[in-house]
């Protein structure tokens, strides 16, 4: 199934700008907003099924506002959200997380849910209106804890967890869901390099061994570089360039994105692209 | 100029303004305790923070020296063109000094008010409340301290001859359980308080030849809960309200609310009566009248 | 023995002891069972107990009429009413009390964090002290006036919180709700200011609470309200598991999040008002409770807010049991039982946390 966002545009602004003094009129006015409002302009993405595709880019560049509208939490102002054929706006929350499901940064419960109610919460797409969890979702919450290697901390709570065990919780939490795509925002960026690594492999494995399609947003490049089959990279609210990791994960390119001179060559013992900053433009 | 010296100069500012504040309002009351030493008898200039007093003050002669009342006060009618100078919980000091009184009637609760007025050199009357030999004893002490006590004698002996009377009424007649309701939210039996065993009402209640079912709770106000009043068994239900919340004009509305209690002795004798009048709640000179009132109702045949 | 299948016989062992795997219904249904019990055993013995004697067969002695029958009055007139509001009240502030901490993600919301009770309160003084006589018909003015103080604060609350077309911020409605409570409170105080001396008495009485209804009238008036509120309720506990994760977790596993926000606010506050109306303010209920069943079943709200709505219930009627008994015949207002009991409890849960 096909993820697709079609010449999507995205502004915070709620409800129609007026024409004031704060009015930033840097464009032609549309759909109310003034151009300068918009986080996302005119953006059109493609994600193919099974693919593991990241959304690269600088701090604010629009990625997470990205993900957001791809997962259906944020309606789009102008352009769709496809999956399948089917536009993400008329689907209700429940049908769409059915076959999406989503990792944030950080999760933090306000109660102190132990490591299995939190993994169960995902299978509440799949529930009845009063439908209480029976013997199958249980097995799929089982599997998922043991497919993340967080089985033995099923009875424990996860505010009590580290960092690396935490994410690994909500990923598994997220698979509950069986979802055909997972989107993931950041999924490294709190933890150390073992962890990193550790994630990283996971995803991997996961993407091979059950096809899930995976959208990552990340601003750790050597991430990106490692797990991603598809890049796309964002800067200012628009795509800059989208294609395979090797062809469009060059020193030019990080430069336009990230103002940055860097060496990105292939690393014959890590098995893919690396990039390596050198100087600042 | 340093940090330092600047902190330092600020204080000492705040504290300059604090001694020219305090030395300043010294200045003022002791300019009032001059005027303080003068007026007594025709020359004094009273304000009345308590119902109770203003009434007495007028009762015993000393009416045309009131010349400041409290918000709730409205007897007698002559007080109606009075300025108003607040209450127990409101008092306006500065309007109570701008009438540059000699005697402030006040309540015993407020401290502050009483010790600033000590400080300025004016004289306080504390009001204490109490049973009816406070209320005969107030009466003869405003005598004293506004130089009107042959009248103020004369009031007391008075009242006493009232209340011999109605004892004199009542006199052999069987002594029925009286429940005296002093006060509960408008068409409904909650929040209800009723006289205890203690205080004015109390001892008017039982001058007028009734007994109070609640007379063993040693305390002026009760508030009873609903198996309390059924247990207790009152023969006469009285109410006695000033006028404000409960209007004259739907006493009979306010006694059917009791007929939800169906077993007490007075809702099947319909003996339930709402009195409504400030003379009935006020512990001053019109608590005479009130127990009469009270007699007549419970002892109706005695007054035919 | 490879790793792998150590570590996979690890897992299974590990989650086969898992107490939290075992099967929701299997304790829902012994939840609701035990708590249910112990609720209706403090229901029946309540109202055999209080501060005078009665009989049990003389209070169903149907050969006495019932307006002689001092000890039927007492049992049906006194505290049947009263031991029932006791149960509604508490059961709905308990409720009410999950269903705020849940949406405004915070253990410590009360149902009073967001200025209901206040708006509840300013009614009921406006009536008290301002005798403002709005009595429609032969029902009292102090419950009609609280209803309307709490549906108007409810009203400005939700007005203020809610931005167009998008979810509320929690962080918003807590402002919202609590520069509402202070403003209504600062209100309540000037409007005692004012009164005279019984009426600020009859105020400060008021905000302690009284369950001591007296007939079944306010009870039957309070009942619609309370039966809507509980059946939104019913429709919230999965999703206030997954609210109480934040709004844009809770829609990406499948909740409707701008309905469900709606939903457990509006229900919330009818509980909360219908409480508040028939009994006054009693406080420390929609706390206390929910902290005290957290601790005995978890924190899945699908079992909690069950819980806490029986456990609420008994647990004011258990307070106002020790407060019109201890001291009588002096009676204790239920507020203060219920203050005396949640400070210390708090005190505790912060020393125990420490």
């Amino acid at each position: 199934m096909t993820l697709s966002a079609t010449q999507l545009s995205y502004s915070y602004r709620q409800g129609p700008a007026k024409a004031g003094r704060y009015a930033r009129k840097t464009g032609p006015a549309e759909a109310g907003h003034y151009a300068g409002d918009f986080a996302l302009r005119d953006i059109s993405v493609s994600v193919a099924p099974g693919s593991l595709t990241g959304l690269l880019g600088p701090n604010g560049c629009g990625k997470t506002t990205l993900l957001k509208l791809l997962s259906g939490v944020l309606k789009p102002e102008l352009g769709s959200v496809r999956l399948g054929e089917r536009e993400m706006r008329l689907l209700s929350a429940r049908a769409v997380a059915q076959q999406i499901a989503v990792v944030p940064q950080e999760t933090h419960p306000a109660f102190d849910f132990t490591v299995m109610e939190m993994v169960l919460m995902g299978r509440h797409p799949h529930l009845g209106a009063f439908q209480l969890e029976g013997p199958s979702d249980l097995a799929i919450a089982r599997e998922s804890l043991i497919a993340t290697g967080t089985a033995h901390l099923a009875g424990r709570a996860y505010m009590t967890l580290s960092g690396g065990e935490k994410q690994r919780v909500v990923i598994a939490s997220a698979l509950a869901q069986k979802p055909k795509v997972l989107l993931l925002d950041e999924p490294t960026a709190s933890l150390d390099l073992g962890y990193q690594l550790e994630i990283a492999a996971l995803l991997k494995q996961l993407n091979r061994e059950r096809g899930v399609t995976m959208v990552l947003a990340t601003h750790d490049l050597n991430l990106a570089a490692s797990v991603c089959d598809t890049l796309v990279l964002v800067r200012e609210g628009r795509v800059l360039m989208q294609g395979p990791t090797n062809d469009v994960l060059t020193s030019a390119t990080v430069q336009q994105l990230y103002g940055v001179i860097a060496d990105v060559t292939f690393h014959e013992r890590a098995g893919h692209m690396t990039v390596i900053p050198v100087r600042r433009q | 100029m340093a940090a330092r010296t600047k902190k330092l100069i600020a204080a000492i500012a705040v504290l300059i303004a604090c001694a020219i504040s305090v030395s300043a309002l010294q200045v003022r009351l002791k300019a009032d305790t001059t005027t303080a030493q003068r007026g007594v008898g025709a020359n004094a200039r009273i304000v009345s923070l308590v119902p109770a007093l203003t009434e007495m003050f007028f009762a015993i002669g000393a009416g045309p020296q009131v010349v400041g009342i409290g918000n709730f006060d409205n007897f007698p009618p002559e007080v109606k063109t009075l300025p108003r100078v607040g209450a127990l919980l409101n008092p306006d000091t500065e309007r109570i000094l701008a009438l540059r009184p000699t005697l402030v009637a006040t309540y015993g609760s407020q401290t502050d008010l009483n010790e600033q007025f000590a400080r300025a050199g004016i004289k306080t009357f504390v009001y204490r409340h109490g049973g009816i030999s406070t209320i005969f004893q107030t009466m003869r002490d405003l005598g004293d301290a506004t130089g009107h006590r042959a009248q103020a004698d004369r009031v007391v002996r008075d009242l006493q001859a009232r209340l011999d009377a109605v004892r004199t009424r009542v006199k052999g007649l069987q002594k029925p359980r009286v429940l005296l309701v002093i006060g509960r939210q408008p068409k409904a039996l909650r929040e209800i308080y009723v006289s205890g065993g203690q205080g004015f009402l109390h001892e008017m209640l039982e001058i007028a030849g009734g007994q109070n079912v609640f007379a063993d709770v040693l305390r002026e106000s009760v508030q009873p809960s609903q198996e309390t009043l059924i247990a207790r068994k009152p023969d006469i239900v009285i109410e006695t309200h000033a006028e404000g919340m409960f209007q004259t004009s739907d006493v009979s509305g306010e006694q059917a609310v009791w007929s939800a209690l169906s077993s007490l002795p007075a809702v099947r004798n319909r003996r339930v009566h709402v009195l409504i009048g400030q003379y009935l709640v006020v512990p001053g000179p019109r608590f005479a009248q009130a127990t009469e009132t009270l007699a007549r109702t419970i002892h109706p045949e005695a007054f035919k | 023995m490879s790793d792998a299948i150590s570590d996979a016989m690890r897992d299974t062992v590990a989650l086969d002891n898992v107490a939290a795997v075992r099967p929701i219904r299997a304790r829902l249904v012994a939840t609701v069972a035990g708590f249910g019990a112990v609720t209706v055993a403090v229901c029946l013995l309540a109202p055999l107990v209080g501060s005078t004697q009665i009989s049990l067969t003389r209070v169903f002695d149907r050969s006495i009429p019932f307006a002689n029958n001092v000890d039927a009055q007492i049992f049906f007139i006194a505290r049947l009413p009263r031991v029932l509001s006791g149960a509604l009240v508490g059961a709905a502030l308990a409720a009410a009390g999950v269903v705020f901490q849940a949406l405004l993600r915070n253990p410590l919301a009360t149902p009073f964090t967001l200025g209901v009770s206040a708006g509840a309160s300013l009614g009921a003084m406006l009536v008290i002290i301002l005798g403002v006589n709005i009595a429609a018909g032969s029902l009292p003015a102090v419950p009609l006036a609280s209803l309307a103080g709490a549906s108007i604060a409810t009203a400005i609350v939700y007005w203020l919180a809610t931005p167009y077309r998008r979810a509320m911020s929690t962080s918003v409605l807590l402002l919202a709700g609590v520069t509402l409570n202070s403003f209504f409170s600062a209100l309540i105080m000037f409007v005692q200011y004012i009164a005279d001396f019984s009426q600020a008495y009859r105020a400060a009485r008021y905000l302690m609470g009284d369950l001591d209804i007296g007939s079944f009238d306010p009870l039957v008036a309070a009942l619609p309200l309370v039966t809507v509120a509980f059946v939104a309720f019913a429709t919230l506990p999965s999703a206030l598991n997954m609210l109480s994760l934040g709004p844009d977790a809770a829609a990406t596993r499948g909740v409707d999040v701008v309905r469900a926000q709606r939903l457990a606010f509006f229900s919330a506050s009818l509980a909360t008002s219908a409480a508040v109306s028939l009994a006054g303010p009693i406080g420390f209920v929609g706390i206390v409770v929910p902290h005290l069943v957290r601790l005995m079943v978890g924190v899945d709200h699908r079992i909690v807010l069950p819980a806490s709505t029986l456990f609420g219930a008994a647990f004011l009627v258990v307070c106002d049991l020790a407060a019109r008994t201890l001291l009588a015949p002096i009676e204790i207002p239920v507020g203060v039982v219920t203050a005396i009991i949640g400070g210390p409890f708090f005190l505790w849960l912060l020393v125990r946390r420490s």
